[in-house]
């Protein structure tokens, strides 16, 4: 059956294939219209022409959605720089998959149109170790970035790279009421919070890179809603801009 | 009745969905199509790649990488992502559940044969009225400008005026994943946001609505359009000695009417598509009723060979 092939139809799709290049100037024998003859522009009908014009505009208009971007998120290790992760990232969801502690989750609408669905981190249940346990200090987020929106520049380690800061809301916390819950301070690997002296949790700002191992142990929301109205835990990781507000 | 590719297309296409949502559950990194692989190593979506390194205008090794293989699977497939792995393709049924019953049964007379004497009367006046070139028709969708271009230009026109991938903010392909991740996690953490609602609207409004979106606006076909031109393998041919029309001088032309691109390979002169928008998807190689068209992986010497022979004999 194979070998009975004939020149015909090789020589249509020869033929095909040769006009191809400058077939837009020309013409098309297909459409024999019985109706007015349809203006063409460069082949095209008007409708298309219009089509194609108007999602040119629609796409050029879609690029204003970038100044809309007003907030910061606390980003993965590598996504510090906001300007390169907007461009590269093409939200393509493998840094959520390749994360060992489930911890990089899609940014929501709320924070706003261009960042929905960018990484952005969530310490409800685990903290960013920097891949020490999975992957020996080097984070699988940064590694399996196709387009190196997650960069590391050389050198950089989980102690000079700032992901974002802690800050402890009293009006939240635990250990304001007395309870003597210390968690937060348990669970910092890089001593970067410390007791007063009525032992009561405090962050040592310079010292936090915004691991959120405190965040994941904070047990202000779910033991007792001691603050009416309270959504988030006492300790949250914030951009750096954010808790330089919070804290002046 | 279904023809076995077009349910093999199906099967396809949602296994691709299946097997990349449980990878996203059991988080063994094998990513979305958006770059889709085995944890470092992945295909990113040429969009992307030439998105993203236009946007930061910088040039980015693994992209460009991947742009080249790509390109290359292109060349040998075409556009068979279209028809075989594309999840949009599945999520444009979706409007086929408020389609009502009838139209499937027109179908399927028309795929009987009903419009063949059309057909045959079209190819007539066709090669009588339009042979000379006629200025007035618009050109196949593939051999020249359409709207799909322009999206594309757009998309990059606009990724590089603002600096960030465009596109990708509203690609269907990128956006059926999200939903399904959006799905797990508010299933799997309580992830509860209005990107759940908004983003599957987005997706349905595009294709679902929208119903032209794949031979209108995607530009991810367009791109694979262009390069698909270079493509020489798995080609339908017929075998002008089974085909009806060539044999027995009656009249069929069912391939052409099978061909959800609207290629018409009997008669290439009432195609309203180049070959370089053959998606592979074996329609044409299924319903032809003499068994006259297949997909070689190389096109056959030996028709060159008669064809020289004859030219001799002539």
């Amino acid at each position: 059956m194979k070998e009975t092939v004939e020149q015909d139809t090789q020589e249509t799709l020869q033929n095909e294939a040769a006009t191809q290049p400058d077939a837009g100037a020309s013409t098309d024998p297909s459409a024999d219209k019985t109706e007015a003859p349809q203006k063409t522009y460069a082949g095209m009908t008007r409708r298309t022409l219009c089509l194609g014009v108007g999602s040119f505009v629609v796409l050029l208009g879609l690029g204003a959605i970038k100044p809309m971007q007003t907030k910061t998120l606390v980003r993965p290790p590598g996504g510090q720089d906001e300007d390169r992760l907007l461009s590269l990232c093409i939200r393509c969801e493998k840094c959520y998959e390749a994360c060992p502690n489930g911890v990089i989750r899609p940014a929501h609408m709320e924070d706003g149109v261009l960042s929905m669905r960018m990484p952005t981190l969530d310490f409800e249940s685990s903290w960013c170790d920097w891949c020490q346990e999975a992957n020996g200090g080097d984070p699988l987020c940064v590694k399996t970035c196709q387009t190196e929106a997650l960069t590391l520049a050389e050198g950089a380690t989980e102690l000079n790279t700032i992901i974002g800061k802690a800050y402890l809301d009293n009006d939240l916390c635990l250990a304001q009421r007395g309870l003597g819950c210390r968690f937060c301070f348990d669970a910092c690997p890089y001593e970067a919070m410390d007791l007063d002296n009525n032992g009561r949790p405090y962050v040592i700002t310079e010292r936090c890179n915004g691991c959120g191992a405190c965040e994941s142990v904070c047990v202000s929301l779910e033991n007792g809603s001691i603050s009416t109205g309270a959504r988030t835990r006492a300790v949250t990781v914030r951009t750096v801009e954010e808790v330089e507000g919070l804290t002046s | 009745m279904k023809s076995t590719s077009r349910v093999l297309r199906v099967i396809t296409a949602a296994l691709v969905l299946v097997i990349i949502a449980a990878g996203f559950v059991a988080r063994i990194n094998i990513g979305t199509l958006s770059s889709f692989g085995i944890q470092d190593i992945a295909l990113l979506c040429p969009l992307g790649a030439l998105g993203s390194m236009l946007a930061a205008k910088l040039m980015i090794p693994r992209a460009v990488v991947s742009l080249v293989v790509f390109i290359i699977l292109v060349i040998i497939f075409a556009r068979a992502f279209c028809a075989w792995i594309c999840p949009v393709s599945l999520v444009k049924r979706i409007r086929n559940i408020f389609k009502r019953k009838r139209d499937d049964t027109d179908e399927e007379q028309a795929l009987q044969g009903g419009e063949a004497p059309e057909v045959a009367i079209k190819a007539e006046s066709c090669s009588s009225t339009c042979s000379g070139g006629c200025a007035t028709c618009a050109a196949k969708r593939g051999s020249a400008l359409d709207a799909r271009h322009f999206v594309l230009v757009g998309a990059l026109v606009s990724t590089l005026i603002f600096g960030f991938p465009v596109f990708c903010v509203v690609c269907p392909i990128g956006l059926t994943f999200a939903t399904i991740m959006l799905l797990v996690n508010l299933f799997a953490f309580g992830d509860v946001t209005w990107s759940i609602i908004v983003v599957p609207v987005v997706l349905i409004l595009e294709v679902a609505v929208f119903r032209k979106w794949c031979h209108k606006i995607c530009p991810l076909s367009a791109f694979m359009s262009l390069i698909a031109k270079l493509n020489r393998t798995f080609v339908p041919t017929i075998d002008n000695e089974k085909c009806l029309e060539t044999s027995k001088g009656a009249t069929c032309g069912i391939c052409g009417q099978v061909c959800d691109e609207g290629i018409n390979l009997r008669h290439q002169e009432l195609s309203e598509a180049a070959m370089s928008e053959c998606t592979k998807c074996r329609n044409c190689v299924e319903s032809c009723p003499q068994h006259a068209i297949s997909m070689p992986v190389l096109p056959k010497r030996r028709a060159k060979k008669t064809a020289k022979q004859q030219t001799a004999e002539a």
